[in-house]
């Protein structure tokens, strides 16, 4: 289950396709060849996404996690 | 030869299961999530490293609290005496050390030797310097007065290290500050924490054989959920030492900032070379290809621009794609010896490879060679990719950021050399340049206050490859700090300017007037 909270680490570790969905967003989770430190919602905060969009960005990822589970 | 990994893993002391977190001295039997490191080269799994919890961590700051009260008071050129034997002990195990860099991390093997010879080069600086920690002694305005500045150890360091050069770094940074009187606590990258993991089983014997105390060369894998922002906001730490990305470095900054902590930051290059008519065209492309391709791209100092007089932009483009063409016969096995580029990191890497080479194309570029991910036999694990030269504009959005792989772009100038530096200077970040020429002027424009805005500037010398004699580190985005040689040391101690009264009167300074 991902949630604001998860750490990008872990999102990049556990959910790798999260990597090209955000993306898409313009959310680049990894830098350097490293992931960038902070949760999901601050990388969203930095990109100016309102709480509705975060909302909606996790949800999304949490339909793809289900399709490829 | 054929290295066999598995005995280069014995020698190393890897197991299958490897614990995470050393206080030097001691193996902690951690209870974390497991990690599992695997060769970039064929993704089988080498070995699983325990994570630190968040007990761990806090136990690991306390002893290096206790053991720095210690080994502030043992003398400098006695600090030295260790940082020599970890020196002779990473000479022992060179060639193995080496092995497991190139295989965990998939830099060819040349490489992996070149870095733990850093490792031993930064040792030997150190123990030097251990005997020239200096300061300076000036003159009082006041009679009878002595006026001095010294240093003074600062106190825990921090250190977090990339991938890419897994061990280097950490010594760069460890063997000034184990001089310095500081103790270290490490988070090595979580893509390679075994080569951190046999760094400290190399060192391990020396610190015992010469009673160092617990806690003063500290190593914790741990998870950014377990060693992220609280590691930044501690101030137990005085100085963080980071090399990362510029988004991590702009976190850490901005964290630290916050809470007047040091910071040093190696961060993202976009490093050019520029090549004007005036050049040994030879050298150049020798130097540039090696910049390019070299560690598959993955150098913080990797040449990403190259910035061509009109009058021999075809001849470079021509000789450059004719170098790729043979370099591209040998990519393959980072351990097998035939073989100059290896691997990327990961499937990530490779996406923001082809990522960017498609970018290049809609942003109007062109594909010279290479671009393209290798399949079949060897290259099984998809991590391998064709190095790509395409042709671009330095205002191209894509140009304008750092991609952490072997695509290169070629850039056209005309009239004076002050135009190539203007393009070279234009993007965020700051950290390496050259430029190949053999006109006096143009080489003296180019390191003069108004050429390359970088913090290293090299004539007839590639981006990369930094000796460790010099001071390393870039300007802007790149983060400002400065590790390894020259003055570097200072910034691992704190600075004490003391005035002493060895008369009768009492004079103030400024003739200040003050009886009472």
């Amino acid at each position: 289950m991902i949630d604001k909270t998860i750490t990008i680490e872990d999102l990049v570790e556990e959910y790798a396709f999260s990597v090209n969905y955000l993306s898409k967003k313009g959310i680049r989770c990894i830098a350097c060849g490293e992931p960038i430190w902070g949760t999901l919602e601050e990388a969203c905060i930095e990109k100016k996404f309102k709480p509705e969009e975060i909302d909606a960005v996790i949800t999304e990822l949490n339909n793809l996690a289900n399709n490829n589970n | 030869m054929a290295i066999d990994i598995n005995k280069v893993l014995k020698t190393l002391g890897i197991s299958d299961v490897n614990n995470g977190v050393s206080t030097g001295r001691k193996w902690v039997d951690t209870k974390g999530a497991v990690t599992i490191s695997s060769s970039p080269n064929d993704s089988k799994e080498i070995a699983r490293v325990k994570n630190a919890t968040l007990d761990d961590y806090e136990m690991v700051m306390k002893k290096a609290q206790e053991a720095f009260k210690e080994w502030r008071l043992v003398p400098a050129p006695e600090r030295g005496e260790i940082v020599r034997q970890i020196g002779l002990a990473l000479r022992e195990y060179k060639e193995d050390l080496g092995a497991l860099v190139s295989y965990e991390m998939g830099k060819i093997y040349q490489e992996g030797l070149g870095e733990v010879q850093e490792m031993i080069d930064i040792c030997d600086f150190a123990v030097g310097q251990s005997r020239l920690i200096n300061g300076v002694s000036l003159q009082s305005e006041r009679r009878n007065h002595r006026l001095f500045e010294q240093y003074q150890p600062l106190g825990i360091v921090g250190i977090v290290t990339s991938f890419n050069f897994p061990v280097a770094v950490w010594a760069w940074n460890t063997a000034l500050a184990a001089i310095a009187g500081d103790v270290v606590v490490w988070k090595p990258s979580s893509k390679t924490p075994l080569t951190a993991i046999a760094t400290q089983k190399i060192i391990d014997k020396v610190l015992k054989d010469n009673n160092v105390p617990e806690g003063v060369f500290n190593l914790v894998v741990a998870k950014s959920s377990v060693m992220g922002d609280n590691f930044l906001t501690d101030k137990r730490i005085p100085l963080l030492s980071v090399t990362g990305s510029t988004a991590v470095g702009k976190r850490v900054g901005s964290i630290v900032g916050k809470r007047l902590g040091k910071t040093i930051l190696e961060l993202g290059g976009n490093n050019a070379v520029i090549i004007t008519p005036n050049a040994d065209i030879p050298i150049a492309i020798s130097s540039t290809v090696f910049g390019t391709v070299g560690t598959a791209g993955q150098r913080c100092t990797s040449t990403r621009r190259i910035i061509i007089h009109e009058s021999i932009y075809d001849q470079v483009k021509n000789s450059m794609v004719n170098a790729y063409k043979s370099v591209a016969n040998k990519i393959g096995n980072p351990l097998d010896e035939n073989f100059l580029v290896g691997p990327l990191i990961d499937e990530h890497s490779v996406n923001a490879f082809t990522n960017a080479v498609d970018k290049v194309q809609e942003e109007g570029g062109k594909i010279l060679f290479g671009g393209n991910v290798l399949e079949g036999k060897g290259f099984e694990s998809g991590n391998y990719v064709v190095p790509c030269i395409a042709e671009a504009k330095n205002e191209f959005e894509i140009v304008q950021e750092e991609t952490f792989a072997p695509i290169v772009y070629l850039l056209k100038y005309s009239g004076d050399v002050q135009n190539a530096i203007d393009i070279q200077n234009n993007v965020p970040q700051g950290l390496s340049s050259c430029i190949f020429t053999l006109n006096v002027r143009e080489a003296e424009l180019f390191v003069s206050a108004s050429g390359s805005d970088c913090g290293i500037a090299n004539i007839n010398v590639g981006t990369s490859g930094a000796e460790i004699g010099g001071a390393f580190g870039g300007e802007k985005d790149t983060g400002g700090g400065r590790e390894s040689g020259s003055d570097s040391w200072k910034v691992y101690m704190r600075r004490q300017t003391s005035t002493i009264n060895y008369g009768t009167e009492l004079p103030l300074a400024q003739g200040i007037k003050f009886d009472f």
